[in-house]
């Protein structure tokens, strides 16, 4: 207190290091070494002959297409957390869960088909109620979890409904696990989808070419959706302010639960398209997906569907791809044990370099 | 600090918000002693101008000079502990903090127990720790019985809004500041508080020591206080001098009631 | 009293019920005899939800500001109501199971089989299960209603009664044990034909209990004021812990000091196993505690702390790694000694936390919660790969984690493990105490509230969320080194994401920012599916469903701190709370708008 004691105001001196920018000197310092492991990397792994342990270019073209059919699945779970997100500013952290629940869901209907042969007999129709039935589930499941655990918390802090979500995952997948069992269990595939397919000279196995043209039929319609019609509109109101939405008359309960049921649709396509091409399912699918989907959603720029879109497919090829090519010039043994810890990565320096993600704008959020 | 020249002087300063304009080559010097008030119509760039000043937001081009020295690109703490403490235009307080934490709080940059300090807590820090409460519970008191006593417990959130005004004040007194940025110290008080406030802002000169900037919009309290106004439009400085002088002042006439069309 | 509420109640208890026989709580544990042979866990299940509903209902309901109790009378008829409508929500799910085929619900529902059909229409035709199930889940209801409504004099005795007598009847695998190392003779308690506890036993227990709760309510509360000891875990202290001379106070606290550490011997071998297991968690929780209780970071990737912990711990103290034919010396490692390698384990956690923190800890709140549990599953992903196999071993783990001896008193044994987390324990506490009321938790309380102006008032905002980060991880790694020492061998299925999410169950159960809490919360989150063998299984289904149900109802947890508390609350509670406060005290200022900006942030 300057009263109670001379003031000591005028010698106070800040040190050189303390003025230092030295969040944009770790940044700078982080971004050139990962430039150089990951081009050192690719260089070796490029360089290897097929001997030790170097890759064909087929293997290569095989990678990628993998990825492209990843990235079409992820894009359409992203959408769901971009979705929500764009909405109520809030990570829907049991969306894996959602989407567990529709291929889960599915699973029965395809089994019994199976067994009974409808499957293979009537593949068109016994497709499509399969499809309808996982998303029935993925929709009722993402509209539950939004009465029961988000919405009481709607004006909480904002780490509240965090913390439920986390929650209403864990027991969503251990209610899955009680009801059907912890095994993973086979999931057919109807035998028109065996096999590949000759697409300019390149093969692509069937189920591929399906997810990818079902992955972006499903993201057109969502766009057209979203910008065409009255309840789209009423979602960007809502996504725009939330308080000016309800003052315009926009019931802003319904048009959340609406968002919520969207994100469970794509969930239940992404759920079937998924186990069509892993051929299982299990109660534990949801979480690796949904944590790379997630990913997608922030790369591409959470809240926007052409983002999770771009992301998804960027997401799905570094997985296929990136473990692979930077890694195996390293002489690391088995690479793809390593997939998930890659997407974490790329999730962090995402956050960290762009936390707006590609197509936005750069700028962090306020912090 | 350089003798010839100001306690703070703001050169130039620019900063655009999307495509509009916040502040606009805005010139403002403060020297050490001064009370100066700050007036202009709403989103003249007051408030912007007080987050440049305290390292909230960084300027686009221009310089901010303390005591002779640019503090452009200094952190928000870093400002507090060369001596600039700032409150704000919607009070923010630590709501579930008590009030005499809250002053204590504003003490952190003039104390300096660490990790190891804390946790063996000899007998220095014991006496850091008293300092600190001393003189948090001083700064408390220089608006008398008001945020002191029993008042020292109770949280911040049960606090009346004058009261909160008073102890967001506090806690930048705490912080034993050179130059107090008080951002609208008046708004939503009844006449007497009003009153009482233009007393204190007087007193914090007279008692404390401190050098003023005040951005204000009840002209009792302006002119009650100031030793030179400063008036703000479009993010630059519009007119500058006594009170009597700005209040008179066409352009700053113009600029509270608007441009009359011209022909 | 609304018809319509006790209706909606009522189906949501009976699709509870439905819920809880498919996912397998119910007939799988038909078995499980709590009382004679007549009392067992599956028939408790299938009254739980009505009982629920029926205590739910007979609340005290706050309207417009007017509070509303129902009479006893009204609780009674609206929990028989409720009751009712799940009696025949459940009787119209076995008319159809016992009409469609239970073998073809099966198919699907692994628990529905022809076992949980008989259990289900109590080995009767359906239409008169049917009957029995709605007059049942009515009476459950009705007497759930009746009892929150009745006087304390009548309530409280019951209560004690029914709710000890069930304790010992769940703890059936413990209680007799420790009677037994006592040398206490408890045939006529616990049945050894049934396991569960004797009609006689029951009806001893239920009536001490009363009868203790009669006498507590009757003159205990006078010597219970005096004996008040001083919370050792509280952690709002402004007096030193023996600073007052109070000697009531400090006499209690060594009492209960020389009690807690006889507790291995009373409780015994089994529960001692147990009880290190809450403690190892008890450690991990208070580290992550103070990550997200005193800074306000969401952490969900905690259990790297751990595993650097127990891994560093482990490669330090000269553990071997487990492969096909025996064991091999790790590509790094040392043999120090285990109280050496200690401080080098905890600036290793405190240097990663430093490490990953500084890039990361200036993003929001739940993409900070992403971000970390990314990183957690990194080091999962990491000790697992085959690419790590020659420092920690990959899938197979490392063993001979040399135990952590002093003068040949060695702490393998879970009655001497005790001991060690014990002090581990105290020593967290001690340091979460002293920062929490210094210059370092203040900054930390500031910087929670509200981030940007804390910063603005001069507190260096990103050092002490370092701090913070690190210092939880030191603490983490503790827990990680305490548990290298217990198990003596370490596997990746250890450190999976799981763990994390535990932790941050306890911390949230206990209260946020409270050490008590921690406390209680891992006694409750781990110790009772410790003790509770047979529910192993479904301990995830309840910690997502706790999580959920705290956050909703009772997000301050059981033991809150108070501070913290508030901040949970809905903004709109605060204003209440605010204006009440107001209305109380005499202010010479019109009322005006709270802030409440932090919670907006």
């Amino acid at each position: 207190m300057a009263s109670a004691e001379p003031a000591r105001v005028g010698d106070v001196q800040l040190s050189r290091f303390e003025t230092l920018p030295w969040r944009r000197i770790i940044l700078v310092f982080l971004a050139v070494t990962i430039t150089v492991v990951v081009a050192l990397g690719a260089y070796q792994t490029l360089t290897l002959d097929a001997g030790e342990g170097g890759l064909s270019t087929s293997a290569w073209r095989d990678f990628t297409v993998l990825g492209i059919a990843q990235g079409s699945i992820l894009a359409m779970i992203a959408l769901g957390y971009s979705l929500v997100y764009g909405i109520l500013r809030m990570i829907n952290f049991a969306h894996g869960e959602v989407f567990m629940a529709g291929a889960f869901g599915s699973f029965f209907f395809a089994n019994a088909y199976a067994q009974s042969g409808f499957l293979n007999d009537n593949v068109v129709v016994a497709m499509l109620i399969v499809t309808v039935v996982a998303i029935a589930i993925s929709a009722g499941t993402a509209m539950l979890l939004e009465r029961v655990a988000y919405r009481p918390l709607r004006n909480a802090p904002r780490l509240v409904p965090l913390i439920t979500a986390v929650g209403a995952s864990l027991f969503l997948q251990n209610t899955f696990r009680g009801f059907f069992g912890p095994q993973p269990r086979g999931f057919p595939k109807p035998t028109v989808l065996e096999g590949r397919l000759d697409l300019l000279g390149v093969p692509v196995a069937k189920t591929q070419v399906l997810v990818f043209v079902v992955a972006v039929v499903a993201m057109i319609a969502l766009e057209l959706f979203v910008s065409r019609t009255k309840t789209g509109r009423a979602m960007r109101a809502v996504a725009e302010d939330r308080e000016i939405a309800s003052l315009m008359g926009i019931d802003v309960d319904r048009v959340i639960v609406i968002t919520f049921a969207i994100g469970g649709v794509l969930a239940g396509i992404a759920g079937v398209l998924f186990s069509l091409t892993f051929e299982q399912v299990q109660f534990t699918m949801g979480f690796r997906p949904g944590i790379a989907a997630f990913t997608a959603a922030v790369l591409g720029g959470i809240g926007s569907i052409g983002g999770a879109a771009l992301g998804g497919f960027v997401i799905g090829l570094l997985q296929a791809i990136g473990p692979a090519l930077f890694l195996t010039g390293f002489g690391i043994p088995s690479p793809f044990s390593l997939r998930d810890a890659f997407v974490f990565i790329v999730l962090v320096l995402v956050l960290v370099f762009r936390p707006g993600g590609l197509l936005g704008s750069g700028e962090a959020e306020k912090v | 600090m350089s003798d010839a020249g100001h306690l703070l002087e703001v050169r130039n300063v620019r900063k655009q918000f999307g495509g509009v304009a916040a502040l606009n080559g805005l010139d403002l010097h403060v020297d050490v002693g001064e009370i100066v008030s700050v007036i202009g119509p709403n989103g003249a760039g007051k408030s912007t101008m007080f987050n440049v000043i305290t390292g909230l937001s960084e300027p686009d081009g221009g310089d901010v000079l303390f005591k002779g020295e640019s503090i452009v690109g200094l952190l928000p703490h870093q400002i507090v502990r060369i001596g600039i403490a700032r409150t704000f235009q919607n009070v923010k307080l630590f709501p579930n903090m008590t009030i005499l934490e809250n002053a204590m709080v504003g003490q952190h940059t003039r104390s300096r127990t660490g990790l190891v300090g804390a946790i063996v807590r000899p007998p220095s820090v014991r006496r850091e720790e008293e300092k600190i409460r001393e003189r948090a519970r001083l700064a408390l008191r220089f608006f008398g019985t008001r945020l002191a006593g029993f008042r020292e417990e109770q949280s911040a959130f049960v606090l009346s809004y004058a009261n909160r005004r008073r102890l967001e004040m506090a806690r930048a007194i705490a912080t034993e500041p050179t130059l107090l940025c008080l951002d609208e110290p008046t708004a939503g008080m009844n006449p007497r508080e009003t009153l009482e406030m233009r007393d204190n802002i007087v007193r914090m000169r007279e008692e404390l020591g401190l050098t003023v900037i005040v951005i204000e919009h009840d002209m009792r309290v302006v002119k009650g206080v100031s030793d030179r106004v400063v008036a703000l439009d479009y993010g630059r400085k519009i007119a500058e001098g006594s009170y009597d002088e700005v209040a008179n002042d066409e352009r700053v006439i113009e600029a509270y009631l608007g441009t009359k069309a011209v022909g | 009293m609304a018809l319509g509420g006790a209706v909606r109640a009522g189906s949501i208890a009976g699709i509870v019920t439905i819920y809880l026989a498919l996912v397998g709580l119910v007939e799988r544990f038909d078995e499980l005899n709590l009382i004679g042979t007549e009392v067992t866990f599956a028939r408790l299940a299938l009254i739980a939800a009505p009982l629920v509903v029926g205590l739910a209902l007979a609340r005290t309901r706050v309207v417009g500001g007017e509070s509303s109790t129902p009479s006893v009378r009204e609780a009674t008829i609206s929990g028989a109501i409720a009751g009712a409508t799940a009696g025949v929500v459940v009787a119209i799910a076995v008319v159809f199971a016992d009409a469609f085929g239970i073998e073809r619900i099966g198919s699907v529902f692994q628990n529905a089989d022809a076992g949980l059909l008989a259990f289900l229409t109590f080995d009767q035709p359906a239409a008169v299960a049917a009957v029995i199930h709605v007059v049942i889940a009515a009476a459950a209801g009705a007497a759930a209603g009746a009892y929150r409504r009745s006087p304390a004099a009548i309530r409280k005795p019951v209560g004690a009664a029914v709710a000890t007598t069930l304790a010992l009847g769940f703890l059936q695998r413990i209680v007799p044990i420790s009677l037994d190392q006592l040398n206490v003779e408890r045939d006529w308690l616990y049945s050894k034909r049934t396991g569960g506890l004797t009609w006689i036993g029951a009806i001893v227990v239920a009536a001490v209990a009363a009868a203790l709760s009669v006498a507590k309510a009757r003159g205990g509360g006078r010597l219970r004021d005096r004996l008040r000891a001083p919370s050792v875990l509280g952690d709002d202290d402004r007096s030193e812990l023996f600073g007052r001379a109070i000697p009531w106070r400090a006499l209690a606290f060594g009492v209960g000091f020389l009690l807690v550490l006889t507790v291995p011997y009373i409780v015994g071998s089994v529960v001692s196993e147990v009880l290190g297991t809450v403690m190892v968690f008890a450690l991990l929780g208070l580290g992550l505690n103070i990550v997200v209780g005193y800074a306000g970071l969401l952490d969900l990737g905690y259990v790297f702390f751990f595993a650097v912990g127990a891994y560093a711990t482990a490669l330090l103290t000269g553990a071997t790694l487990n492969t096909f034919t025996g064991s091999a010396e790790p590509v790094i490692g040392a043999s120090l000694n285990f109280y050496l390698a200690i401080p080098i384990v905890v600036a290793i956690a405190a240097g990663a936390g430093l490490m990953i923190g500084a890039p990361v800890l200036r993003l929001r709140g739940d993409y900070l919660a992403l971000v970390t549990l990314g990183l957690g599953e990194v080091v999962t992903v990491l000790i697992a790969s085959p690419w790590l196999v020659p420092l920690v071993g990959g899938p197979n783990g490392m063993r001979n984690v040399p135990d952590a001896a002093i003068a040949g008193f060695g702490f393998r044994d879970p009655q001497h493990f005790f001991y060690l987390a014990l002090a581990f324990l105290l020593l967290a506490v001690f340091i979460s105490r002293r920062l929490i009321s210094s210059r370092i938790g203040r900054a930390w309380t500031a910087m929670r509230e509200d981030e940007q102006i804390a910063d603005a008032m001069g507190v260096a905002t990103t050092r002490y969320k370092l701090l913070a980060f690190a210092m939880g991880g030191a603490i983490g790694s503790l827990g990680g080194a305490l548990f290298a020492v217990k198990i003596g061998s370490l596997t990746p299925a250890s450190f999976q994401v799981i763990v994390s999410i535990q932790v941050l169950g306890l911390v949230i159960l206990g209260g946020i920012g409270s050490l008590p809490g921690v406390i209680v919360g891992s006694l409750v989150l781990v110790g009772l599916p410790g003790l509770l063998r047979e529910f192993e299984e479904y301990r995830f289904l309840a910690y997502g469903a706790a999580l959920v149900a705290v956050m909703i109802l009772r997000p301050q947890g059981l033991v809150p701190n108070v501070r913290r508390s508030r901040e949970l609350q809905d903004e709109e509670q605060m204003q209440d709370a605010w204006a009440r406060q107001k209305s109380e005290e005499e202010f010479e200022e019109p009322p005006v708008e709270p802030t409440g900006g932090e919670l907006r942030a």
